[in-house]
């Protein structure tokens, strides 16, 4: 059975009846425990998968209505929600947490009968850019074991990746979905802020992350959307998208439209290569009738500060109530203090995770008035509004997704800023809620190089339409796995 | 400049206790320093906003109880109370 | 110069659901956490939903209280640990970022003195904690999260007051308002707390938290005055700090110092946008608002002829003034106020009494409209209130079981002065002379009816059949 098939031929290949869902399932399942091993992108499987594919396949036999899904395997990060299951965040604080309700994209993706084959590996409390901060051990590239996959969805790219489900649901909130996405080499996709409940994603900066696919095809990623995008009385923050048809009109193309080359995502510290390859994907949206244009955005170069203060701040805020007393892990209390036993108890956040907890109780404190947390809030408002400025003249933007390419596990895990400075391609689009996809373009002796294309809030269909067009002007090797 | 004392205080209000204070002084002085480049973005102007919504929007006023019991599935102590640690006199 | 300031927190259980989430906003009829949610809760994942109502209701008492109401109201996160809060940290109100608050400057008069409100916000409570073992070594804290985010409105107020009494009676008078409002009920225990700010000859501030009732209230403040006053006269400082009131002892202690300072790290709340206000929702919300205590007051004097005193406790205690607008007519609004003010106002002067009484509006109209047209005697009209309200029985009913009913039938009525003047002839020759004796003579019919006789019919047939 050929499991290196996309969503939406999965869909097609059961519906026709070429396949069943148990089957198909089944071999999942399978290549999970061949191969997860050694990539660890899984931290718990679900043991049900295939008696639940057995019961879709029942389903479909006697004519009753089956979900868009027909049983489709995916893989969640394990910050998200699902009733039942263990939610961890990769951290030792909710080893044992079993969250009693799900999520809402869970719950919409439960109504189109799709398969939860597992929760996979993420950095911990979503707190970083390669998984190596996770609490259960790193997850690895499948292009190269020894390189990062990327982060924080690192899991999730992996699982799709290495075909061990057919997509994933990720969280990005400065690149992690993009990032991973790019990394090994899959789509990646952060929506408009807004347009994605966050009912059920443990938050760790709630301003500005949203849940996103990670899919093998951009096709894959408007079929997924379509299925978990929308308003929801359960966040207040969701946005009415009208119901959009983000499959329909995929294959639009881009003629005519104006294309933006963030000139600060490009500039000093640029591997070569990866700015060879995005000069050759510009060609190609030439190519394909677009019009490319150098443009500035001035407050990129602060963005990263901003963001690592605002991100800090709030994750300071959301990781307060763990605090073991209503759920986490086994401590007894006895004989201590609250706040001793709080502070004792939260020992068991990761490294990465106290250093950001650190920092979020020191840019927003009294002491330090107005001189971090409030200038970070500062700069997301003016890099907004210059990027809703050139949005009244492009229709899109585009710059790669990373600056540099894979690097090998351990090599940045000791210097915090190195590490920030991944992200300074991706964080605007966090910082300034614009939808933005990571579309594989390139592969560099075996790593993986990801273009990221950019469009105005709300614009997550003509993002879409972009990215298949970009998408369908290569041909990528395979995964070696 | 990021001191031990500082960090120490700040580990105190974010109820974590750290071990070994000088391992955190150096990256957390890192990532701080790193932060002052927010001090040359010209933005003292901005103001701060975000987005807004009609008050129609909001949840309409109603007794929902949960569909299940909550505090069965949390923890298994006592009784139902959520039991804590005592409080300082 | 005594300044006296407060920080009011009611909570509007008259709300359905809680400010957040659509658990029950009054929490007291349930068993330890049966009334919580993943959201109340703060389970990992889980997000506020902010209840429309809630909004409406507090933006109704900063309206009712004269302040200022901006065009968007904003929420922001108090950041700090204790087990009664779930996510620790609360979210608040602020006006940080220009006035996001449902309410701003404002006042209200207490007698002839204006207090000025500081500002309203709208904010969640936290659960309830219960300290169990004796020895402080076995000790452990309980969490009871029913309460966790059920609606508050926080009112403060300017240091305006200079004594005690002046803030007991503010803290009457608000009481009423927000009865009268609809928007939360005052007498539930816990429904309503407040702490004071105190200061003495323009020093420091001193505030007192922990105060349990109104009551404790003055004498907190009483008592904290005095301290600081006995402090001054022996030129000891006054330091700035927090004290809490010991009930046992009463008396202000200093609250244990910290040290470390309480760093909010006060910031928006992302998981709530800013909620438009326009004047089309003012317009509306001022247009649904009930009458006010002020203005019902002054309706039932000017309209009615109804005494100051008696309007003044009519339109100020809503259960009054509600029964009062459901039973009175134009003729016997008069009678109606009378007999809620004299004859009912001992019998239902707490909330359990009013929960028993069965006395309606209904029986009001009836007893007013059979009072003022003689029927029955203001005495007799008392007794069968007594009965009414604990049987609620209708009130012929009650008048034909107790016997109360004035005789007002003409004949049995002349059949008993026919008697009477058989029996006091003397005193019928004076009233012939002299028509003032007659009354000696209603006296006596009135005896012998044990003081049923309708008084008019009587003197009226008594003339009659003596024929003056």
């Amino acid at each position: 059975m050929n499991l290196k098939i996309s969503a939406l031929e999965y869909v097609q290949e059961v519906k026709t009846g070429n396949i069943s869902a148990e089957d198909f399932v089944a071999k999942t399942i399978e290549r999970i425990q061949n191969v997860d091993d050694k990539l660890n992108a899984f931290l718990t499987v679900n043991e049900t998968s295939v008696d639940q594919a057995r019961e879709i396949d029942k389903k479909i036999k006697s004519g009753y209505k089956v979900g868009d899904c027909f049983g489709m395997p995916i893989s969640i990060k394990d910050n998200i929600c699902i009733k039942d299951s263990k939610t961890t965040c990769a951290s030792k604080m909710l080893e044992n947490y079993i969250s009693p309700y799900d999520a809402t994209v869970i719950s919409k993706l439960k109504q189109q009968d799709a398969i939860f084959v597992g929760k996979v590996n993420m950095d911990e409390f979503a707190m970083g850019l390669t998984t190596e901060f996770s609490a259960y051990g790193p997850s690895k590239n499948p292009w190269n074991n020894d390189y990062v996959p990327g982060g924080s969805s690192g899991g999730s790219a992996v699982s799709v990746s290495a075909f061990e489900c057919v997509a994933s649901l990720g969280s990005d909130t400065g690149g992690s979905v993009r990032n991973p996405a790019s990394f090994c080499s899959t789509v990646g996709y952060k929506p408009t802020y807004g347009l994605i409940s966050r009912y059920g994603l443990i938050s760790y900066a709630n301003s500005i992350e949203q849940i996103g696919p990670l899919t093998r095809t951009v096709k894959d990623t408007a079929f997924m959307l379509n299925m978990i995008a929308g308003l929801d009385s359960n966040d207040n923050t969701t946005i009415d998208n009208k119901n959009e048809d983000y499959l329909s009109g995929i294959e639009s193309g881009i003629e005519g439209k104006k294309i933006g080359i963030i000139k600060e995502m490009i500039g000093e510290g640029i591997d070569p290569k990866i700015l060879s390859a995005t000069k050759n994907a510009i060609s190609k949206l030439e190519n394909l009738g677009a019009i490319c244009e150098e443009i500035s955005l001035d407050m990129v170069k602060y963005s990263v500060a901003a963001y690592y203060t605002i991100t800090a701040t709030e994750a300071g805020s959301n990781l307060a109530r763990f605090d073991n007393l209503r759920y986490g892990y086994d401590f007894p209390l006895e004989g201590y203090e609250f706040n001793s036993y709080i502070s004792k108890a939260r020992c068991n956040f990761g490294p990465e995770v106290t250093r950001r907890l650190i920092i979020g109780g020191f840019v927003p404190s009294t002491g330090h008035a107005g001189k971090y947390f409030s200038k970070a809030l500062k700069v997301k408002m003016k890099l907004t509004k210059e990027i809703d400025k050139i949005f009244k003249k492009f229709d899109l933007l585009v710059a790669p997704t990373v600056p540099i390419l894979p690097f090998k596990l351990g090599e940045k895990i000791d210097d915090p800023v190195s590490l920030f400075l991944v992200d300074i391609n991706t964080v605007t689009a966090n910082l300034t809620g614009k939808p933005s996809i990571s579309v594989p373009f390139a592969n560099s002796n075996g790593l993986p190089i990801g273009i990221q294309l950019m469009a105005d809030s709300l614009n997550d269909k003509l993002l879409l339409q972009a990215g298949y067009a970009l998408e369908q002007t290569v041909s990528l090797p395979e995964v070696p796995l | 400049m990021v001191t031990e004392e500082e960090i120490k205080k700040v580990a105190k209000l974010m109820r974590i206790d750290i071990d070994d204070y000088i391992e955190y002084v150096d990256k957390v002085h890192a990532m701080i320093n790193y932060f002052d480049i927010l001090d040359s973005a010209g933005v003292e102007d901005e103001e701060i906003s975000m987005p807004e919504i009609p008050i129609s929007n909001l949840r309409e006023d109603k007794h929902i109880p949960f569909d299940q019991k909550l505090i069965e599935k949390l923890n298994h102590y006592k009784g139902t109370y959520v039991r804590a640690p005592k409080m300082s006199s | 110069m005594t300044m006296i300031g407060l920080e009011i927190h009611c909570q509007l259980t008259n709300l359905e659901s809680k400010l957040f989430c659509s658990c029950k906003a009054n929490y007291r009829e349930f068993k330890i956490n049966e009334n919580i949610c993943p959201v109340c809760m703060g389970l990992p994942g889980s997000l506020p939903r902010l209840n429309q109502e809630a909004v409406k209701k507090a933006t109704i008492i900063a309206m009712a209280l004269n302040c200022t109401t901006p065009e968007k109201i904003a929420f922001f996160r108090k950041n700090y640990f204790y087990p009664d809060s779930p996510k620790n940290f609360q979210i608040t109100q602020l006006n940080i970022y220009g006035d996001t608050s449902v309410g701003g400057a404002g006042s209200i008069m207490v007698g002839d003195k204006k207090i000025r409100i500081t500002r309203i916000q709208l904010e969640e409570d936290p659960g309830r904690l219960i300290y169990e073992g004796s020895s402080s070594k076995n000790q452990i804290t309980l969490v009871d999260y029913n309460r966790a985010g059920t609606p508050l409105v926080e009112i403060v107020t300017e240091p305006d007051f200079e004594t005690p009494k002046e803030v007991r009676d503010f803290l009457n008078i608000l009481s009423d308002v927000l009865t009268n409002l609809g928007v939360a009920n005052p007498s539930l225990e816990g429904a309503m707390r407040a702490d004071a700010n105190v200061s003495i000859e323009g020093g420091k501030k001193v505030e007192i938290k922990n105060i349990g009732s109104f009551h404790d209230l003055e004498k907190a403040t009483h008592f904290e005055i005095t301290r600081q006053e006995s402090l001054h006269s022996r030129d000891i400082e006054i330091i700035q700090e927090t004290r809490h009131w010991d009930d046992k002892r009463k008396i202000t202690v200093s609250s244990r110092s910290k040290e470390e300072e309480l760093d909010y790290r006060y910031f928006l709340e992302g998981d709530i946008p800013w909620i438009k206000m326009d004047s089309a929702i003012h317009t509306k919300l001022q247009s649904e608002m009930p009458e006010s205590i002020s203005s019902k007051k002054e309706r039932y004097v000017s309209k009615y002829n109804i005494p100051t005193q008696v309007a003044d406790v009519l339109s100020s205690d809503k259960y009054y003034s509600d029964l009062f607008e459901a039973s009175h007519t134009e003729s016997n609004a008069k009678e109606v106020a009378n007999i809620i003010t004299t004859d009912l106002m001992g019998l239902v002067d707490t909330r359990e009494k009013r929960e028993a009484s069965k006395f309606t509006a209904t029986h009001l109209k009836e007893l007013a409209d059979s009072v003022q047209s003689g029927k029955i005697a203001r005495n007799s009209s008392k007794n069968a209130l007594h009965e009414i309200l604990k049987t609620g029985k209708d009130l012929s009913t009650v008048v034909k079981e107790m016997d109360l009913g004035n005789v007002s039938d003409e004949s049995e009525l002349s059949a008993i002065i026919t008697q009477v003047i058989l029996e006091e002839s003397q005193a019928v020759e004076q009233a012939k002379s002299n028509p003032q004796t007659i009354n000696y003579l209603v006296g006596k019919v009135m005896q012998k009816t044990k003081g049923k006789a309708d008084p008019a019919l009587t003197l009226d047939l008594l003339k009659k059949q003596i024929g003056i």
